[in-house]
């Protein structure tokens, strides 16, 4: 007697599953600016010309066969067309690898992934941005949507920290950025040297700088490491913000981006679907969240 | 009720059938005097049916190799500089894999869901869409220190093609089909008299087989397995999660061990010849460095953060997230653990501990 499942009976391409998921789509390498010793900006355009269709805050899976794949936020704004732009700092085998890239070549990207901001529910609102360090990258597509989408926002407020003025991200920017007036961005930095002109210390002390806020209009976004949260955090809320109107970007180390390999999980929430962009009050509810 | 009555002899003729068209995976018996216990069973491909070992205890890995295994090529690439050549890696190889006990029937069912749901992973479905299940039901726990009981997989109506029930001690087994493939593999008609329809009699041994086993699986764990999640949810901050994790080598031998464990890593394995593949590998949130980030920051640098995390998986978050049992009772993790840590101890001593800080808010 022989087995008859026609379950299996089909050939071995079934139509079922014609593509991985984890396959990524080729994407060109179209420019790399150097921005620190150890960060540069990569501009791509997936090869298809099909725009990245991303909301500010997702990320993608940034791929280089032989070298692996690692998660990195989308630096640059959907209003911008279908070129996007990475901020990549090397500090492992994969970033590395992409470091040594250069305009005309290919790389794999999946994406855009996980959970990004609500731009329409901040439309209409006040805005402040906090950023720290490395995380001016996903910040600054939200900055440059707000630049680009003037009309549907208020007042605008960026504030940035890094540890040094080497380690200042898009430096031309943010001069740009200080010289406009319609949006308010101040800068400052840990570690002061002698080129330095501006503040010295930890970003929150850059809320004295901020204008007398309306409370209920504002929407704030707070992106940055662990350390930064809890102290920005404070200053928030003792601006009298309501909870609701802060979000917060968190960082964990991708592996699948696609809610099944386990490693982003902050507590029982798989960050890569969910997060990276939580609203603050589903934050406190995960006590490893930003612990 | 049962849909047929077969002998060992039709049933061993009736795998050797299905070896036509699929390999064979089943419990194979390895005799090692020096190991404890002597005798341990193992899934392993065989060629003929009376190689394998239906009366088998349990088996010390669990299946779930066949479905996800240890290391396996997502993607094949080219590696020539600067292209962009890469092709998916898909399994259809049709696999029958027989001799499942409940337990990890059930651990199969969570597989199957978390690899389905929302974006559904085709590397595993096409592998789940290929595979038979026969599934051996176990009439008494099949050693010591399981709580497949508590945790409600001791017996399972789903998720298998087939399920043979070993009523007695002539290998005589009742048969209950769970879908159309399995019906064909044993269709009575097609018998030469080892395959029969069920009568009265047999009925009311399967009965006793059922009274008997209700019997024989008692409960170890001081309350049923619907109140984990509250129990968890007030233990958060319990010294024990340190305090046992004193203990604990972060080894992961339990992440290996568990047939519901499924988290993995993602990394590119390069040949001489200019390609390679992207793999996926079997990966342990007891291991150290499971939520390490790029900039250096360990999410859960402590043993005792990493056992939290994996018992409030396997007692309330996967649970929550899937519907399905996050833990079935097997103590694959318990028999593994090189520091004998044990989760259905672990279990009771948080319910003691609940017990004893009163009176629910």
């Amino acid at each position: 007697m022989r087995a008859r499942d026609p379950e299996t009976r089909r050939p071995a391409d079934t139509t079922d599953f014609p593509y991985s998921i984890y396959l990524p789509e080729a994407a060109r390498v179209l420019n790399v600016n150097p921005m620190t010793e150890l960060d540069s900006l990569f501009e791509l355009e997936l090869e298809s010309g099909r725009a990245l269709g991303h909301a500010p805050g997702q990320f993608v899976q940034v791929s280089v066969f032989g070298f692996g794949e690692c998660p990195i936020s989308i630096s640059s704004s959907p209003t911008r067309g279908p070129r996007f732009e990475l901020s990549i700092r090397r500090v492992g085998e994969v970033t590395n690898a992409l470091h040594r890239l250069r305009s005309g070549d290919s790389v794999g990207i999946r994406g855009p992934l996980g959970h990004g901001f609500d731009v329409r529910e901040l439309h209409g609102h006040d805005m402040l941005v906090i950023a720290g360090g490395c995380a001016l990258a996903p910040a600054r597509s939200l900055i440059q949507y707000v630049l680009d989408e003037r009309q549907r926002f208020g007042s605008f407020h960026v504030l940035y920290g890094a540890r040094s003025p080497n380690e200042l991200l898009f430096r031309d920017e943010l001069a740009r950025w200080g010289q406009r007036d319609d949006v308010h961005c101040h800068v400052i930095v840990d570690h002061a040297d002698e080129s330095w002109r501006g503040r010295a210390g930890v970003v929150t002390k850059l809320f004295d700088e901020l204008p007398e806020l309306d409370r209920e209009r504002t929407m704030v976004a707070v992106i940055g490491p662990p350390i930064m949260f809890r102290f920005v955090m404070l200053e928030v809320l003792a601006l009298g913000i309501p909870q609701n109107h802060v979000y917060c970007s968190i960082e964990r180390r991708m592996k699948c981006g696609i809610g099944k390999c386990g490693h982003c999980q902050a507590n029982d929430v798989y960050v890569c679907m969910e997060g990276p962009v939580f609203k603050y009050g589903r934050l406190k509810a995960l006590r490893e969240a930003i612990e | 009720m049962l849909d047929g009555i077969i002998s060992h002899q039709e049933l061993l003729r009736r795998i050797d059938a299905l070896r036509v068209e699929r390999r064979l995976i089943g419990p194979v018996a390895r005799v090692e005097p020096e190991c404890m216990p002597p005798v341990r069973y193992f899934y392993q491909p065989v060629e003929r049916a009376d190689e394998l070992a239906l009366d088998f205890t349990y088996c010390v890995q669990s299946p779930k190799a066949v479905l996800l295994p240890p290391a396996e090529p997502l993607l094949r690439f080219d590696r020539e500089s600067g292209k962009f050549r890469a092709g998916p890696v898909i399994d259809h190889t049709p696999t029958a894999l027989i001799g499942v006990h409940p337990c990890d029937v059930h651990a199969i069912e969570l597989l199957d869901a978390v690899f389905s749901n929302g974006n559904a992973d085709g590397h595993y479905l096409a592998r789940r869409r290929s595979l038979f299940i026969v599934a051996v039901d176990c009439p008494e726990p099949c050693t010591e220190g399981v709580f497949c009981r508590d945790m409600e997989t001791h017996e399972t109506d789903r998720g298998f093609d087939v399920i043979l029930y070993r009523l007695d001690a002539d290998r005589r087994y009742g048969v209950v089909f769970a879908s159309d493939a399995g019906r064909a593999w044993l269709n009575p008609s097609l018998s030469s008299g080892g395959m029969r329809t069920p009568n009265s009699d047999d009925e009311r041994t399967f009965i006793r087989y059922r009274q008997n086993k209700e019997r024989a699986f008692e409960p170890r764990l001081p309350m049923p397995r619907r109140e984990l999640p509250e129990m968890m949810a007030r233990s958060y901050d319990s010294l024990l999660w340190e305090a046992t994790a004193q203990r604990c080598y972060s080894c992961g031998s339990c992440n290996l061990a568990c047939p519901t464990c499924y988290c993995f890593d993602i990394r590119d394995e390069n040949e001489l010849n200019g390609g390679g593949c992207r793999l996926r590998e079997w990966d342990a949130c007891m291991a150290r460095d499971f939520a390490l980030v790029a900039g250096g920051h360990n999410f859960r640098a402590k043993p005792g953060q990493r056992l939290r995390h994996r018992l409030y998986r396997k007692a309330a978050w996967i649970e929550a997230q899937t519907g399905l049992h996050g833990c079935v009772g097997c103590a694959r993790c318990d028999r593994a653990c090189t520091a004998k840590i044990s989760i259905v101890e672990m279990l009771g001593q948080l319910a003691e501990e609940v017990q004893h800080a009163g009176t629910r808010p």
